[in-house]
């Protein structure tokens, strides 16, 4: 399918909330290599929106992109344009520290950074904005309470972010990034290096922060795609094959490569 | 069955010859440390006494101490290190953070690597050319200089390594937030490394201690008490290497208890250092 031919039904007609951000015939190169082939697709507001698909079909790198992460590897670029409310943040103008405050993003494996708990929330609040002592410990509870956190680590504040487990370690980097009010929050893979009670608690908490964050979710794992998102876009070799509400595509896809994808006929 | 039994003797046999074979190797190796240590504690130790902390250098003939070498040691090391570790630590930091990726990093890393296994004597007179000559006499400071260009290779090096040790998902995450990138290196990759830094700062103290060739050339010695920098001074190691040579008994005994001392202070910094990286390891 040509991804082009079908600019309408990459908006989830269900959906029909402003769109957040806006992917335009969008083409990514690690170097000569191709990963991202002209996708474009709409990604409404304060809703979960999944990306499924095989290893390296290109879903982390679109996720890669709506931040620009991937800037910090030379021979990676992107062409085509992301909107983000309507700025095409892949323009050379676009001030890459600032729209990584609007676009937050939680890695695979939880990557606490080698501080105490409280300042590994504090710092990315402190970069921007600056808050009394008051301020900062009432954002820091704030954001460890948002990540359904503050009751496990309240009484250890000063202790090394890498003392906690697993799944407290990436609740710790959601609240982290929370803290500093971002606008979207995009998850790659989040709850693959986890126990099942670890993800459990994390697909909660994405599903109460939907209500004030556009939230992009990189997964694998499809029941987890099929359980936190509204809308999913399934990805093949680098195409948009399909993007549709979360329910339509597991249920009735419109595509052959999708129906065998999430039957378990491949990938 | 029989064959495979007989092949799993022979292993085994093969398994003990050499097994024993690096058994003795270790032992041989640690066999020469035990013995330097030795000799160095049964000469060192009996001279060892506070005036050798608290008298200069004696005329031949006389009893002393090695006040004005340590001193000079000291200072000369100091100076050496703190000259050499920011250049150390910011090129090792351009190379594994900035400089990534960039063709000048290789060219950076191949020269340090030559200059990291130079022979010291050579620094020592290229310090000599370089300073030395035109000042017209030997100084304090051009030993240091000459000290400080060995520290740089071996800062370089462990700063870069260790730095490439920290995870890439680390840098992400710290970029992630919207940090810029001197501050995910200061706040996030410096913090991460930071018991490697230093490991690699002690152990090119451990390294310059005990460097005599380059301060042969540069620093010479200086029999008195001098705290000038633009004079001669006294180090440790050229001190040894003068009075060990000497045919005076005094000079002789001094010479061991500086060894002494020398190696007791190298043995403490590994240690520490060790126990630095020993300690993130537990983490």
């Amino acid at each position: 399918m040509k991804p082009m031919l079908s600019t309408e039904l990459n908006t989830p007609d269900a959906v029909v909330d402003k769109a957040k951000i806006e992917v335009k015939n969008l083409n990514f190169y690690y170097g000569q290599s191709k990963a991202l082939k002209d996708i474009s697709l709409s990604l409404p507001e304060r809703s979960v929106t999944a990306f499924i698909g095989p290893s390296g079909c290109g879903k982390s790198t679109l996720l890669r992109v709506f931040n620009r992460i991937y800037e910090l590897y030379p021979k990676q670029t992107a062409d085509g344009q992301v909107l983000l409310d309507g700025q095409n943040i892949l323009d050379r103008s676009q001030d890459l520290n600032l729209l990584r405050t609007k676009i937050g993003m939680v890695f695979q494996k939880p990557t606490p950074f080698p501080m105490s708990i409280y300042e590994n929330i504090a710092f990315g609040v402190r970069l921007y904005e600056k808050l009394s002592k008051a301020e900062m410990d009432g954002r820091v509870e704030q954001a460890l309470k948002r990540a359904a956190l503050w009751t496990e680590v309240k009484d250890k504040l000063n202790a090394s972010g890498l003392s906690l487990s697993g799944g407290q370690q990436q609740r710790l980097c959601i609240a982290r990034t929370v803290a500093v009010k971002p606008e979207v929050i995009l998850l790659d893979e989040p709850a693959s290096a986890l126990d099942p009670l670890s993800t459990a608690k994390i697909e909660e908490l994405i599903d109460e922060l939907q209500a004030d964050y556009t939230i992009v979710i990189v997964t694998h794992n499809m029941q987890q795609a099929a359980r936190v998102s509204r809308q999913t876009a399934f990805m093949y070799l680098g195409e948009l094959i399909e993007f549709d509400r979360t329910e339509k595509i597991f249920t009735s896809p419109r595509e052959k490569r999708t129906q065998d994808y999430i039957t378990g006929r491949f990938g | 069955m029989s064959t495979a039994s007989s092949l799993h003797h022979s292993r085994k046999r093969k398994n003990s010859v050499m097994m024993v074979l690096c058994v003795v190797a270790a032992g041989i190796g640690l066999a020469w440390l035990a013995l330097i240590l030795g000799a160095l504690i049964y000469k060192g130790l009996s001279g060892l006494s506070l005036a050798v902390f608290t008298e200069m250098t004696p005329p031949p003939g006389d009893a002393g101490g090695l006040l004005n070498a340590i001193y000079g040691s000291v200072v000369m090391t100091v100076i050496g290190v703190v000259v050499g570790t920011p250049i150390g630590v910011l090129a090792g930091t351009y190379m594994a953070e900035y400089g990534r990726f960039s063709r000048l990093t290789t060219i950076v890393r191949f020269i340090n690597d030559i200059l990291l296994s130079a022979p010291s004597i050579i620094i020592g007179l290229f310090v000599y050319e370089l300073m030395v000559r035109p000042m017209g006499h030997f100084s304090a400071i051009a030993g240091a200089v000459a000290l400080a260009i060995l520290v740089i290779p071996v800062v370089v090096r462990t700063t870069e390594d260790m730095l490439n040790l920290v995870p890439n998902a680390l840098r992400e995450a710290g970029t992630a937030i919207g940090a810029p990138r001197w501050v995910v290196i200061r706040s996030v990759a410096y913090r991460a490394a930071l018991s490697g830094i230093v490991t690699g700062i002690l152990l090119s103290i451990a390294r310059i201690s005990g460097e005599t060739a380059p301060l042969l050339f540069t620093a010479l010695n200086n029999q008195f008490w001098s705290s000038n920098l633009n004079a001669p001074m006294a180090s440790l190691p050229v001190t040894i290497f003068q009075f060990a040579l000497s045919p005076y008994e005094e000079w002789q005994q001094l010479a061991w208890t500086g060894a002494l001392i020398i190696t007791l202070t190298v043995l403490g910094l590994s240690i520490f250092a060790r126990s630095l990286t020993g300690r993130r390891e537990d983490r």
